[in-house]
């Protein structure tokens, strides 16, 4: 089982994918902003990072370009609902150009993240 | 009879004194012969009739009459020892007189022979010569012209006094020559003289010649008119002509020029200019189309001369009448005006036209009696506005569809996990489950509000307008909102409108205020003062341009916090749907421009004013209702 960094602004959203995650034993530490969460990165190992895109203060782009760019290859799984004043379809590759592994889009089932999670964790 | 006039008829023979009679009644003239004293010494029968009395009763005597007074002119003319001629007149009749000595062998001058001639006819002639003179200077001289006369065999030149005012100069200070003339000349045209001058010699046909002169500095433009002279074996012998200065009218022929030419560029300029131009007169029955450029002509495919006298209502569609009645009303009443129109091509078709316009007006406050149109074709205009205004919509519903999908997403992604965990653990861990089941109805409840909002702003001219006591709708919207407000904001309230109305509708006061007072709220960190001002402004003419409203009387509504402020970079923003700077799930970013679009939807406006670390005071003006 993996230890994951969530990195979600909404209490709702991030309860929820905390649940799904320790519902198949996976423990979690979450963080409600960017900067939260490159914070208790810093203090702590993951096996893994799931993080919103569009939240106040850091977002999770401004996220990815910061573990990138310290040459962490940590596996990121993007979570993510769209962003105002942008398609829905421009944060995937936004993400994916800033070095998320995957990006699984809002609202999901709980399987869903499970296996991309499963599929990152196995490369 | 003097001793030497004695002496001297003693000593002529009989032949001498026959061959005297002869000669002298040969003369052609009327001739007498008298001694030194007047006395009549001999005459010829020609001399009868001005003898005037019986010659045997006068010959011996001393003479008085006609003779007498030719013989004391002679005397007075000269000294009586060389002879002298004059012209006398007597009555009507002229004679030329001729008085010779005759000298005696010895000594002076013992005899003189008067002989007149009758010139009458000639002094006739010569006066008629002279009249005509006359009258040819006068006319010269009204008509400024001057006369030359050039001998072509010695080339020496007479000039009129005339001709000596034309080139400034005195008649006594210019010697008239061929060098001296052409220093005059222009240096320009010296050859163009020379060959004017050599034709004449060459007895070509004479044309004028136009040429310029320095004349005191200053230069001045002649004309020589000349023709040939020809004596009476047809052999020319003289040139004669006028000379004109015609500097005025040459500068006249150059502004008349530039004026053609500067019309020339201004009917090209009008030809090349991308805007169909017409010109219409008013000053008859009905207006009349005066000048139209070639892209009027392109545009509706009438020349001025299909347009003058049909008026510009062959512009006008038959199904389109209260535009062109506004174009008509403007030519009226001499104002400017902006009209959109369908306007009617000659081949029936028509198309959707902007006609602007303007009277041109002689004199200020007169009727304008002519007028200057604009026409444009503006379909594509037209279509290229609604193309934008239609891009624009797609736009905004991308940036409201993106806000709402990420709103809404993020509130159903907890809906779905949570039900599905929930299910999974139903009988395990029914407390959890009742947790679930709490954030899945908050979620639920979010949405519906999202979705209400949005409403809103999609249907903003869907809610009836009319007039409400406006306090009442504040007071009723503050109390409402007041059990929500967290413990440590505090509302101050400052109604001072009385019963005034406005033009709202209730359900959207209530929006506005709950809006801005949650925002106000929102901005503080849980403490600190709202501060909702309602009063009535009287909006002079540069108030309510700076806010472009009309000026007269608003209601104001003021809602100021005490909290962070914004920049100028988030106040630039803050109208958009979905900006915000709030915490997920403390705001949509709706807010604002929901109440934006309220406001403006009922006429008024909504201003922020705000400083980073001072607050912001967000300010709406509501229209009133006109008995407020």
């Amino acid at each position: 089982m993996a230890h994951i960094l969530l990195v979600e602004d909404s209490p709702e959203v991030s309860l929820s994918v905390r649940e799904i995650l320790a519902s198949v034993g996976h423990t979690v530490e979450e963080a409600a902003s960017g900067t939260e969460g490159l914070k208790r990165l810093r203090a702590s190992k993951f096996d893994l990072i799931v993080s919103d895109i569009w939240m106040p203060e850091m977002d999770g782009i401004a996220l990815l370009k910061e573990i990138r760019g310290a040459g962490d290859d940590i596996p990121v799984v993007v979570i993510s609902g769209g962003a105002p004043n942008a398609p829905l379809t421009y944060t995937a590759p936004l993400a994916a150009t800033f070095g998320a592994n995957v990006v699984v889009y809002k609202p999901f089932e709980k399987a869903e993240l499970l296996k991309a999670i499963e599929t990152v964790l196995a490369d | 009879m003097t001793t030497a006039f004695a002496a001297a008829v003693h000593n002529i023979s009989d032949f001498d004194r026959l061959t005297a009679r002869a000669l002298l009644e040969a003369m052609a003239s009327a001739a007498v012969v008298l001694d030194g004293a007047g006395t009549l010494v001999a005459h010829n029968a020609r001399a009868e009739d001005l003898l005037q009395t019986h010659v045997l009763a006068v010959v011996g005597k001393v003479i008085e009459g006609p003779f007498r007074m030719m013989a004391d002119r002679a005397r007075r003319m000269g000294d009586g020892t060389t002879s002298v001629t004059f012209d006398q007149a007597l009555g009507n009749t002229w004679y030329h007189v001729s008085v010779y000595p005759i000298w005696a062998q010895t000594g002076g001058p013992m005899l003189q022979i008067i002989a007149a001639t009758d010139i009458t006819q000639q002094k006739h002639a010569e006066f008629e010569i002279r009249e005509s003179e006359a009258r040819l200077e006068e006319a010269t001289r009204i008509a400024q012209l001057g006369t030359y006369k050039l001998h072509w065999d010695t080339e020496a030149i007479q000039w009129s006094p005339h001709m000596f005012v034309i080139h400034g100069l005195s008649p006594g200070s210019f010697i008239h020559t061929r060098e001296t003339y052409n220093a005059l000349v222009h240096p320009e045209d010296r050859e163009l003289f020379d060959q004017y001058r050599r034709d004449q010699f060459e007895g070509k046909a004479l044309r004028g010649a136009e040429y310029r002169i320095v004349r005191k500095g200053a230069v001045r433009w002649l004309r020589l008119d000349g023709r040939v002279l020809f004596d009476a074996e047809g052999e020319p012998y003289a040139s004669f002509g006028t000379c004109q200065d015609i500097t005025e009218a040459k500068q006249r022929e150059q502004e008349l020029k530039s004026l053609l030419r500067r019309n020339a560029i201004l009917y090209e300029a009008l030809d090349a200019s991308p805007i169909g131009v017409a010109v219409v007169t008013t000053d008859g029955p009905r207006p009349e189309v005066f000048y139209v450029n070639a892209e009027f002509e392109r545009l509706t495919g009438f020349k001025t001369s299909t347009l003058a006298k049909n008026t510009i209502e062959a512009l006008q569609p038959k199904e389109e009448a209260g535009e062109w009645q506004k174009v008509a009303q403007a030519l009226n009443t001499s104002s400017a005006g902006a009209f959109e129109l369908l306007c009617a091509r000659l081949n029936g078709t028509s198309f959707l036209a902007q006609l602007e316009i303007a009277p041109v007006r002689d004199h200020p406050g007169r009727d304008a009696m002519v007028f200057v149109l604009n026409l444009r074709d503006i379909t594509i205009d037209r279509q290229r506005a609604e193309a934008l205004l239609q891009s624009q919509k797609m736009e905004a519903l991308g940036q409201l569809s993106g806000g709402v999908a990420h709103e809404i997403n993020n509130l159903l992604q907890p809906m779905l996990a949570l039900s599905e965990l929930g299910i999974d653990i139903a009988d395990s861990d029914p407390e959890k489950v009742r947790k679930y089941f709490e954030v899945i109805a908050s979620s639920g409840r979010k949405a519906r509000d999202i979705v209400r909002q949005v409403l809103t702003f999609a249907r903003r001219d869907a809610p009836q307008l009319a007039p409400y006591a406006i306090s009442f709708l504040v007071a009723d919207a503050l109390r409402l909102l007041q059990s929500g407000l967290p413990p440590g904001i505090s509302l101050e309230q400052d109604i001072a409108v009385g019963d005034a109305e406005a033009v709202v509708n209730p359900t959207q006061v209530s929006q506005v205020v709950l809006n801005l007072v949650k925002n106000a709220a929102d901005a503080m960190d849980g403490e600190g003062a709202v501060r909702v001002a309602l009063t009535v402004v009287d909006l002079d003419v540069a108030a309510a341009a700076a806010l472009t409203l009309t000026p007269g009387r608003w209601i104001r509504l003021r809602v100021a916090d005490e909290g962070c402020g914004m920049d100028a970079y988030t106040l630039s923003r803050v109208f958009e749907p979905f900006f915000t700077t709030k915490l997920a799930g403390r705001g949509t970013g709706l807010g604002l421009s929901v109440v934006y679009s309220i406001v403006t939807g009922w006429g008024g406006t909504l201003k922020l004013e705000s400083e980073v670390d001072h607050g912001t005071t967000a300010v709406v003006y509501i229209p009133t209702a006109p008995s407020s």
